[in-house]
């Protein structure tokens, strides 16, 4: 066999490589840091106005609708809480601010795009993709349609064209991916009047929350969401009242697809011993059948 | 502790120490000029009293992520009207009614109501630091667009309520809406009533025995010099505009009482409250009707301890102590005193230096001269 000392030093760095990030992603929440350079959205909803132009902004980058601009003043919206849907990936909502009701907080909701997103290691076909730059994106072609992702997300963001009758498809906010990878900004902060929305790398963004923090501590609780929430995200967010009181979900900072793993690879040990069996079973005939045919060529 | 810094190399080389990352691109903005004039406040950024080289006892400085400085200024620097058309693409520009904002600020925090650098002299227009993009090497700094959303809809939408684009941006090619506003009270083609100073108000109050109270609100501004923030404190966009005002927006009697009581004792309520309209303050009340040197002064001038008005002394070198005759300029009087005359000494002619009695002639003349007849200089 033709192994080289050289190629031996690949597979030998390879394979600590592998070993080195399973063991970063083992740690839970540790080598958050990792991310830091990931791109990444600050919500602040101290800054949010409700102006809803993030919706037009996101329909208009995703080709999902072309209504005028004015039609997103409608504040009936916010009668109720909406969530992601096939055909609007991200919504703004609203959530009480104490001492001033006519005036309340406002919530956008898309995609956390998660630093160890639950939905991609739900998938078993591999539709759903941690890019390396963050966003967690999703190929139709690849889709079988199982749905895994919309159980597994712990923030119930993929929805599903139920109403598509032949191709239905996981509809979720994808980052922006291809206006990122082109040096743009996502189509929704591109549109965020006020700039409550900043993009940026994970890290910058974190001490950028963490200042604005320090600076106006009458303006924000000290706490931004996603910076451990599931073991860190790539949208986070800031709050005048505690994370509790709006519709973000209380997570811990334990990564989701440990979780879904070990759940996984729990029913998957119980396939072991039969799998075994047929292996060895396989191994057998397959050895059985060389061996004939070894005879055969005799023969000949 | 207050260090003025003289050397603006090392406000230069020291801010960026203590901002760490980010913040520079903003400090380099101040010239040399107005980093001479860049006041710090040591216990903005360190714990301790005496900080040195080892122990620097630094805070996070929270105040200096974002430039703060706030000189005094006043209503009358502020431009009429703008019309705000560098990021025109959308909609056409829009028209902003300087003037009219500052008045309404001027109840509030003034000029830092908005403009969070307004240094001594010049304030920098937004546009100098904030530029057409967000900053990406300083995530803090939003841009132009970003900075004037954020700016006017903070008060905005408070009390309208509203986030609509058309409250304030004119649409594209409405020919008549982008020229130069004429009218100094026009907001984007709605006037808005003139920021005016009532000359008196009467209120009505739940007090029995003196349910009226007059107040003579010109007087307070012309005759005491008051700015319109010496009482109207925190009386944001919202006191006025907000028809829904949140009850807690009121005022209740003890902060109504608290304006007054700053210059006046509210101890005694008849002063303020009757149960007729009080006539406006006469100077001859108090027993000291002002003659035409003093009518046209500030009350300052003459009653400078400030809050409390205090009772004077009624002689004239009780305040003009420091007058003599190369100092006082006779002819204010109606007399310009001749060569002879605006040599000698005030009180030979004013015995005892008493200003207020008639000056007399026999100190040097036993004639018996009247000074009537016979003046020491030219009437005039
Ligand atoms: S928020 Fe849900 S859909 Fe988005 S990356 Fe995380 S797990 Fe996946
Ligand atoms: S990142 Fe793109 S897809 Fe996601 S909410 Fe914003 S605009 Fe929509
Ligand atoms: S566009 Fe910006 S300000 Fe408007 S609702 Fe969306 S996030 Fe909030």
């Amino acid at each position: 066999m033709g192994l080289d000392r050289r190629d031996f030093f690949k597979i030998v760095t390879a394979g600590s490589a592998s070993m080195l990030a399973g063991e970063v992603k083992a740690g839970a929440n540790g080598g958050n840091h990792r991310f830091s350079d990931n791109f990444g959205v600050l919500v602040d909803t101290a800054i949010c106005i409700g102006c809803r132009k993030c919706e037009w902004g996101c329909e208009q980058a995703n080709s999902l609708a072309f209504r005028d601009k004015s039609e997103y003043e409608d504040k009936s919206v916010f009668e109720n809480q909406r969530r992601p849907v096939p055909d609007k990936y991200t919504v703004v909502n609203t959530f009480e601010k104490p001492l001033d009701p006519a005036n309340p907080y406002y919530l956008k909701v898309q995609c956390m795009h998660c630093n160890h997103p639950a939905c991609v290691s739900a998938c078993i076909v591999g539709a759903l993709e941690k890019k390396t730059e963050g966003p967690v994106t999703y190929d139709p072609w690849k889709c079988m349609g199982c749905r895994y992702c919309m159980v597994a997300c712990p923030f119930q963001v993929p929805a599903y064209e139920y109403a598509e009758p032949l191709t239905p498809q996981v509809r979720k906010c994808g980052f922006c991916y291809d206006k990122l990878k082109d040096g743009k900004k996502p189509g929704c902060v591109e549109a965020c009047p006020n700039e409550a929305l900043t993009f940026g790398k994970r890290g910058d963004l974190l001490e950028l929350a963490h200042n604005r923090i320090i600076q106006n501590p009458e303006k924000y609780v000290s706490h931004v969401y996603g910076e451990y929430e599931a073991g860190g995200t790539s949208w986070m967010y800031l709050a005048g009242v505690e994370f509790e009181k709006t519709e973000l979900p209380v997570i811990g900072s334990e990564p989701i697809p440990e979780i879904t793993e070990s759940i996984q690879h729990g029913i998957f040990k119980a396939f072991v011993p039969p799998l075994a069996l047929y292996g060895l079973l396989a191994l057998a005939m397959h050895t059985f059948r060389e061996k004939q045919a070894e005879k055969g060529d005799n023969h000949e | 502790m207050k260090i003025i810094s003289k050397n603006p190399a090392i406000v230069g080389l020291f801010l960026p120490l203590i901002l760490a990352v980010g913040f520079v691109s903003g400090v380099s903005r101040l010239s040399a000029d107005e980093a001479k004039k860049t006041t710090l406040d040591c216990g903005e950024c360190h714990t301790c009293e005496n900080p040195s080289a080892e122990n620097l006892c630094l805070k996070p400085c929270p105040s200096l992520f974002m430039l703060q400085e706030h000189a005094k200024h006043t209503v009358t620097e502020a431009p009429d009207s703008m019309l705000l058309k560098i990021l025109v693409n959308e909609y056409g520009p829009v028209r902003f009614n300087h003037k009219l904002h500052a008045r309404m600020s001027d109840m509030d925090k003034g000029c830092a109501e908005c403009h969070h650098y307004s240094p001594e002299g010049r304030i920098p227009p937004c546009g100098e630091c904030h530029g057409g993009e967000a900053n990406p090497a300083n995530l803090r700094q939003p841009s132009l667009k970003g900075a004037y959303h954020r700016q006017c809809l903070s008060c905005h939408r408070e009390w309208s309520h509203s986030t609509a684009c058309a409250v304030c941006h004119i649409p594209l090619g409405a020919e008549s809406l982008t020229g130069n506003v004429k009218d100094p009270t026009d907001i984007i083609g709605i006037p808005h009533p003139l920021i005016t100073e009532p000359v008196k108000r009467v209120y009505y109050t739940p007090y029995d025995r003196g349910p009226m109270v007059t107040f003579y609100h010109k007087e307070h501004i012309d005759l005491f010099g008051l700015r319109c923030v010496d009482c109207h404190q925190k009386e944001n966009c919202v006191f006025c505009h907000d028809l829904q005002k949140p009850a807690r927006l009121k005022k209740s009697q003890e902060e109504v009482h608290a304006i007054c009581s700053g210059c006046h004792g509210t101890h005694k309520c008849s002063k303020c409250h009757d149960k007729k309209e009080k006539p406006a303050f006469s100077h001859a009340d108090t027993g000291w009707p002002l003659s035409r040197f003093h009518r046209g002064a500030d009350c300052r001038a003459c009653h400078p301890t400030g809050k409390r008005i205090s009772k004077l002394n009624k002689e004239c070198i009780g305040c003009h102590a420091g007058w003599n005759q190369e100092t006082f300029a006779h002819a204010v009087v109606g007399l310009q005193l001749d060569e002879i005359h605006i040599e000698i000494e005030c009180a030979d002619c004013h015995v005892d230096r008493k200003f207020e009695n008639k000056p007399v002639c026999s100190g040097c003349h036993d004639d018996g001269r009247d000074p009537r007849k016979n003046p020491p200089g030219k009437k005039i």
